[in-house]
């Protein structure tokens, strides 16, 4: 295919793409520079960087930051681990049995966000089914204090990201080379051996993949911690996307908010961009 | 990798593969439980497992009042679903085309979701249903046609240009919600279109192409050059082979990165969230019903209504679960 016809084929999507994301961004940047909220909308006062100074200045801001950072360096390795676990066992099953565990392993991923966190929390209310088991091993209520909120929110976090993982991980096991791990027997290694030594090397781009996914994912984690905390700033438990919210929807600082989001982005590639040349790399040396 | 042939590890094994399966449905199971209790039964302090059901929850959600002729229409509607899913599992033994197949189907879902408002008098709650499958339309229309010319091309071009589209593409994907929710809130309340399908469309056509793009990328690269070629080589243009002859075989990835397309859409809150004020999608809708105060409302409601507004997407996901995971897993495990 020609550079041309390559252009005109991907313009459709190109202008889109520049035209509803692009353009907003830069949007974004322009109204971070600008002090607006619900009763200016139509007159915006710039005011130059101090929206960004202000965010910068924000201990919630840093707080937020450092929350997203714990829940990234947990979650990443821990989902990485369960769902690698649940490929290894699921490898071992075939037929029906087979189709029928990854059905129900794909359930937590399947259901709206929103819907299973609320199912989630549910089951931890003293009407639910956790917290009438927690009480009844604690000896006392299951209460939702800031401690155990952040290892809510830990858990469910694991659990409705692993699926993802899994199945990426699955679908890597089918292509592991049979003829390597029967030649590793006869030589006398055993499974634990096999898995260390050929599979996970042979996954090694998946778990790159994955833990990649997963930063970008968790960055802008939003929707669980909603749900789970109400919003409550009790719990502490805000993260950069609900810190954002709040400053938007109930402080009605529309300009600072902006501001802020524009601040995560910039984390967001600085995180991000190490990775990409690496991927631009490896995409190079492909052609 | 070979299994284990030792019976006590296969007992193991699936030991430990359901522990799996349980803690990632035992909170739905229970949910579907507490929803068909009598609300006095959901709120027991030690939990009700033996109990009659009762779907009043779910009459009370989906409907203002109850027909007398209910039973009928209720078994009537699940017959048309189950005669619809037949006809999807068992087109290739029709005499027509697939085609005419998936459009007859789509043309039967629109007018059953037009038709009931005027069989039985529904709530809001299927207001937001039908918003939904509104909303889900509109993306998957936009965002697949634009996005199979430009995954066509990135599958076809070598070079740099295509790389770094690729490369533009995934840093758009990373992109938080809020970068842009509010540019778009501010942009909707100056134009008017706050609170419009169109406003809350074409954002998520925005924010899903990207992952479109990659995907039915990944469904284009298992066809072989040669097909469109000789196809050009009998004169047709690039663009003709890619519509006549391309298009078809693709086919079932295209089917598969819509229902990826639809379970995102059904999936996004917070766009939606700050984009609209009553024309809300289930997500949303969900958050208000459920939000709030825990004792307050009535828990089995709830319940009803997660479990309605889940279970659409679960049947949708468990009938297609072949190609979801194949598209899933092709693009990463292809890279």
């Amino acid at each position: 295919m020609k550079l041309k016809t390559f252009f005109q084929f991907t313009a459709p999507s190109n202008l889109v793409m520049v035209a509803l994301m692009i353009i907003p961004l830069g949007l974004a940047i322009v109204m971070g520079a600008n002090y607006i909220t619900y009763a200016t909308f139509k007159e915006p006062v710039f005011v130059g960087l101090s929206n960004y100074m202000e965010v910068l200045a924000d201990p919630a801001f840093w707080t937020a930051f450092r929350w997203t950072l714990v829940i990234i360096v947990v979650v990443v390795p821990a989902h990485i681990i369960v769902a690698f676990v649940g490929a290894l066992l699921l490898d071992q099953v075939t037929g029906w049995p087979r189709a029928f565990y990854l059905a129900a392993m794909l359930i937590p991923m399947i259901v709206v966000p929103v819907i299973g966190t609320v199912v989630f929390r549910q089951l931890f209310e003293p009407t639910g089914l956790l917290g009438w088991f927690l009480r009844a091993v604690l000896g006392g209520p299951f209460l939702f204090t800031e401690t155990s909120m952040k290892v809510l929110i830990l858990i469910h976090t694991i659990w409705i990201s692993s699926p993802f993982a899994l199945v990426i991980f699955f679908a890597g096991l089918q292509t592991v080379k049979q003829e390597l791990v029967d030649a590793s027997s006869i030589d006398g290694a055993n499974r634990i051996q096999q898995i260390r030594h050929i599979v996970i090397p042979h996954l090694r781009a998946l778990f790159l993949l994955n833990a990649i996914i997963a930063v970008m994912d968790f960055f802008r984690l939003f929707d669980n911690v909603f749900v789970l905390t109400r919003m409550n700033p009790i719990f502490h438990s805000d993260t950069l996307q609900t810190y954002l919210f709040r400053m938007a929807m109930t402080v009605k600082r529309l300009g600072k908010a902006n501001a802020g989001a524009v601040l995560t982005v910039l984390l967001i590639m600085v995180v991000l961009i190490p990775f990409l040349i690496l991927l631009y790399r490896e995409q190079t040396e492909e052609r | 990798m070979q299994p284990i042939k030792n019976p006590i590890g296969r007992i193991l094994i699936h030991l430990s593969l359901w522990v799996i399966v349980l803690s990632s449905t035992v909170p739905f199971i229970w949910t579907v439980l507490q929803s068909l209790k009598t609300k006095k039964q959901a709120n027991a302090r030690n939990p009700v497992f033996w109990f009659k059901p009762t779907l009043e929850h779910y009459s009370e959600l989906w409907l203002d009042s109850v027909p007398d002729n209910f039973t009928a229409l209720a078994f009537g509607l699940i017959a048309i679903i189950l005669a619809l899913i037949l006809i999807r599992v068992f087109a290739k033994h029709l005499p027509v085309s697939r085609w005419v197949v998936d459009g007859f189907i789509v043309g039967a879902i629109v007018l059953i979701l037009w038709a009931i408002p005027s069989l039985v008098k529904t709530a809001e709650f299927y207001d937001y249903f039908v918003n939904t499958i509104i909303v889900a339309t509109g993306v998957v229309i936009l965002s697949i046609s634009l996005a199979s010319l430009s995954a066509y091309a990135l599958s076809r071009y070598i070079g740099l240009a295509g790389v770094g589209l690729l490369l533009l593409a995934l840093a758009i994907r990373s992109l938080p919600r809020m970068a842009f929710a509010l540019p778009y809130f501010w942009l909707g309340q100056i134009s008017g279109l706050y609170d419009s399908y169109f406003l809350v469309i074409i954002t998520l056509v925005a924010v899903n192409l990207p992952f479109t793009i990659y995907l039915l990328r990944s469904f284009f690269m298992d066809i072989p050059r040669e097909i469109e070629e000789s196809a050009m080589i009998d004169g047709a243009s690039r663009l003709g082979a890619f519509v006549r002859v391309i298009v078809p075989i693709v086919w079932p990835g295209i089917i598969a990165t819509a229902l990826f397309t639809v379970v995102l859409v059904y999936h996004e809150f917070l766009l939606v969230r700050i984009l609209t004020l009553t024309n809300w999608t289930l997500a949303v809708a969900m958050q208000q019903f459920l939000g709030g105060i825990s004792d307050s409302g009535s828990l089995p409601l709830k319940s009803a209504a997660a479990v309605s507004a889940a279970l659409p997407l679960v049947i949708i996901v468990l009938i297609f679960q072949k190609q979801l995971v194949k598209g899933l897993s092709a693009g990463a495990v292809k890279g």
